[in-house]
């Protein structure tokens, strides 16, 4: 019986031995975001197929990669994700996956994290008493549309390295993407002129790189340190807080409860506001672009 | 038997370095490195060119000036790159319960278990993990301490060492990964109290089958024997265990999914050769996310035990588990459990233990969690028990959790 398990065993295993890909198969791309993959997508277009792991509604720092994102990530030709602490679970997915050149710092791991200048890196030693996350500096830097120029010029660098045949039409998508990108970013810098030196409070600290792209603040934050739930304490000084300093904006992500920073806004007399954090977190945004003209229009108009 | 043992050590070893004409192989690779690097380079002066030309050209963002900040990959990498992950997680137990024996645990405020964690790449083909546990009134234990060899031939990974099997669906786990304070009845019976963790080797391997599914199988050998208290395979340490696990998942939408696993365990409850003890085992669970952090999740695991000869012949034992996270920071759920025991007096009243478990789980923060759990245990023996457990789960430093 157990001759015939071993026989079972080894039948598989040839069966799968290995899978030859064609030359005109696109490449296998797996983004930790829908906005990665979004991004992989302008530069790859038909070349490449892009899957995302965390889904787009979802708060990308807790997520639990489920088996068909391991397999996913098995089959992939390129991992992207945002390096830092924005994706805790990201070595758990790539270790059961199993491939090492995916793993981090691997040749087919794709750090988009790379070439972004830093906010918030911590200059002193941390621990969890300043909260679960951002230990190495903010991980939210996809909020500034400016970061997305050096972003997708890695996918670029990365596109070509994997598959040199087409290394010629990444690099025209690639430019085509930056031309758009800069036209854009001089229409929302128009578009949220008035926003300047104003401040908002924000449920978690995910605008840093988006405000600071608008010149305006964001200091305090619903969560009283990044990852931990709002205390009634905060609360309060919090709404003292807003009505000292004029603040009467909120801004989230549709993805915390809402509950708290209602009930603050409600009393503190100002309004909640939704920012997006991911492409497609709200219908029409599953576009990069789309993606940023919902934010900077509800910003806009919110201070208006 | 022993082909199967030499087989997984073969694979084990066959590794890139390990093949006969490695000189010539070597030079090669490294001519290709090499030859890839300068590729490479010439790719990063062509494209940092292009990109000052275009600098040049909008004249609207500065150059990038050598940043003062250190990039974050850099502070991790210098800083991960010798030192292994280390986490450490205290479970601190109050158990209330019926009887009256003084039995280790009960009746007290316990440190039940400090787990210390330890786990690092050892190459670039291979990780160490490595799991200590102490606890007030026992003696620290070996949990864990297993080599994961990636990229095998056939895309296989093989663990090498002392681990958890992949049986079913929670032995796999740590306790502080349960939804629950103590482990199904079903684990703790056949199992041990602890769960089930051998010294052995095996194999995974996702199957690239042309199916919407996602099939994962692994095989392993392990030493025999079971945890303290495990009634399945007691006492024979030196006949092998063999078990075999074939997980089958399915996304049915973004936020609903169905896993199912089959088991299948074969070893001996003696000194001779033969294994005569065989179990089989079927594991689902279906979960549903409402939002990312509100979810239902139904869990169900059973074994059955056929037991050759013995008084007790074919046996079976189960439990099945509702977990409801309300709120992000709540959560509630219900087990229940039955367990056929082995070697059950004749005396004694019933076959089975039965067990009915209802929790709430409050998650302080990622790193802190409080758990109330009251159970209702019908034992075989006639008599029941009540217990009231309150819990406290603390996790610092490195706190990932493996993809089960
Ligand atoms: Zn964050």
């Amino acid at each position: 019986m157990k001759r015939g398990t071993l026989v079972f065993f080894c039948f598989l295993l040839g069966l799968n031995g290995g899978v030859v890909y064609a030359g005109e198969a696109p490449l296998k791309v797996v983004a930790t975001t829908t906005t990665f993959a979004d991004l992989v997508k302008k530069v790859g277009r038909e070349r490449v197929s892009v899957a995302a792991v965390a889904p787009a509604r979802w708060n990308v720092h807790f997520v639990e990669p489920k088996p068909s994102d391991v397999r996913n990530a098995a089959g992939a030709d390129l991992f992207v994700h945002a390096g830092l602490d924005l994706e805790l679970w990201v070595d758990p997915l790539l270790e059961a996956a199993g491939k090492t050149e995916l793993f981090r710092g691997g040749p087919r791991n794709v750090d988009l994290s790379r070439g972004i200048e830093l906010l918030k890196v911590p200059t002193m030693p941390v621990s969890r008493a300043q909260g679960d996350i951002h230990l190495y500096g903010n991980p939210h830097y996809v909020m500034n549309p400016e970061n997305a120029g050096i972003m997708a010029k890695t996918i670029e660098g990365k596109l070509a390295e994997a598959d040199p045949a087409h290394a010629e039409s990444y690099a025209r998508n690639l430019k085509e993407f930056l031309e758009e990108l800069d036209k854009r970013v001089g229409h929302w810098k128009r578009l949220c002129g008035h926003c300047r030196d104003r401040e908002v409070i924000s449920y978690h600290d995910d605008v840093e790189y988006f405000v600071r792209f608008l010149g305006m603040r964001a200091e305090q934050f619903v969560e009283p340190k990044p990852g931990i739930p709002p205390t009634p304490r905060h609360l309060e000084f919090l709404q003292g807080y807003m009505k000292e300093k004029a603040v009467k904006v909120i801004v989230m992500p549709t993805y915390y409860p809402r509950e708290a920073a209602a009930a603050l806004a409600a009393r503190a007399g100002g309004k909640v506001l939704t920012l997006c954090q991911n492409a497609g977190e709200i219908r029409g945004t599953e576009d990069f672009f789309s993606f940023f003209e919902y934010n900077f229009h509800q910003i806009s108009e919110a201070l208006k | 038997m022993r082909i199967f043992v030499s087989l997984c050590f073969c694979l084990l070893f066959v590794s890139r370095a390990a093949w006969g004409q490695e000189s010539a192989a070597l030079l090669e690779s490294q001519v290709k490195e090499l030859r890839q690097v300068v590729m490479e380079l010439k790719g990063v002066v062509e494209k940092q060119q292009a990109e000052i030309e275009l600098l040049k050209r909008t004249e609207k963002v500065r150059l990038p000036e050598p940043s003062p900040r250190p990039s974050a990959p850099a502070v991790v990498s210098t800083l991960g790159r010798w030192n292994p992950d280390i986490g450490v997680l205290a479970d601190t137990v109050l158990k209330l319960d019926s009887p009256r024996e003084d039995a280790e645990g009960a009746d007290r405020l316990s440190v039940r278990e400090v787990e210390i964690v330890f786990g690092s790449p050892v190459d670039p083909y291979s990780r160490l993990d490595a799991v200590l546990d102490f606890s007030d009134f026992e003696e620290a234990a070996l949990d864990e301490a297993y080599l994961t060899r990636f990229e095998l031939p056939f895309d296989m990974t093989a663990r090498v060492g002392r681990f958890r099997p992949k049986i079913g669906k929670i032995n796999a786990y740590h306790r502080d990964s349960l939804e629950t304070v103590d482990e199904p009845l079903v684990i703790d019976r056949y199992f041990g109290h602890e769960g089930y963790s051998r010294s052995g080797v095996d194999l995974k391997k996702l199957l690239e089958v042309p199916s919407p599914m996602t099939h994962e199988l692994v095989f392993g050998v392990l030493e025999g024997g079971v945890g303290e208290g495990g009634t399945a395979f007691p006492g024979a340490r030196r006949r092998p265990t063999f078990y075999s696990h074939l997980k089958n998942y399915v996304d049915f939408s973004e936020v609903t999914n169905l896993e199912v696993g089959l088991t299948h365990l074969a070893g001996s409850k003696d000194a001779d050769r033969r294994l005569e003890v065989q179990m089989l085992g079927l594991d689902a669970v279906w979960m549903h996310h409402f939002t990312s952090r509100h979810r239902l999740k139904l869990q169900g695991e059973a074994f059955y035990m056929n037991r050759e000869e013995s008084v007790d012949g074919t046996l079976w034992g189960g439990y099945g588990l509702v977990d409801f996270r309300l709120h992000p920071l709540w959560a509630m759920g219900f087990r229940f459990d039955l367990v056929e025991l082995v070697d059950n007096p004749v005396t004694n009243p019933h076959k089975a233990d039965t067990g009915y478990t209802g929790y709430l789980t409050f998650y302080q923060t990622e790193f802190a969690r409080w758990r109330a759990q009251f159970s209702h245990f019908d034992l075989a023996t006639g008599k029941d028990d009540n217990q009231v457990l309150l819990q406290g789960t603390f996790a610092i430093g490195e706190h990932k959790h493996k993809l089960q």
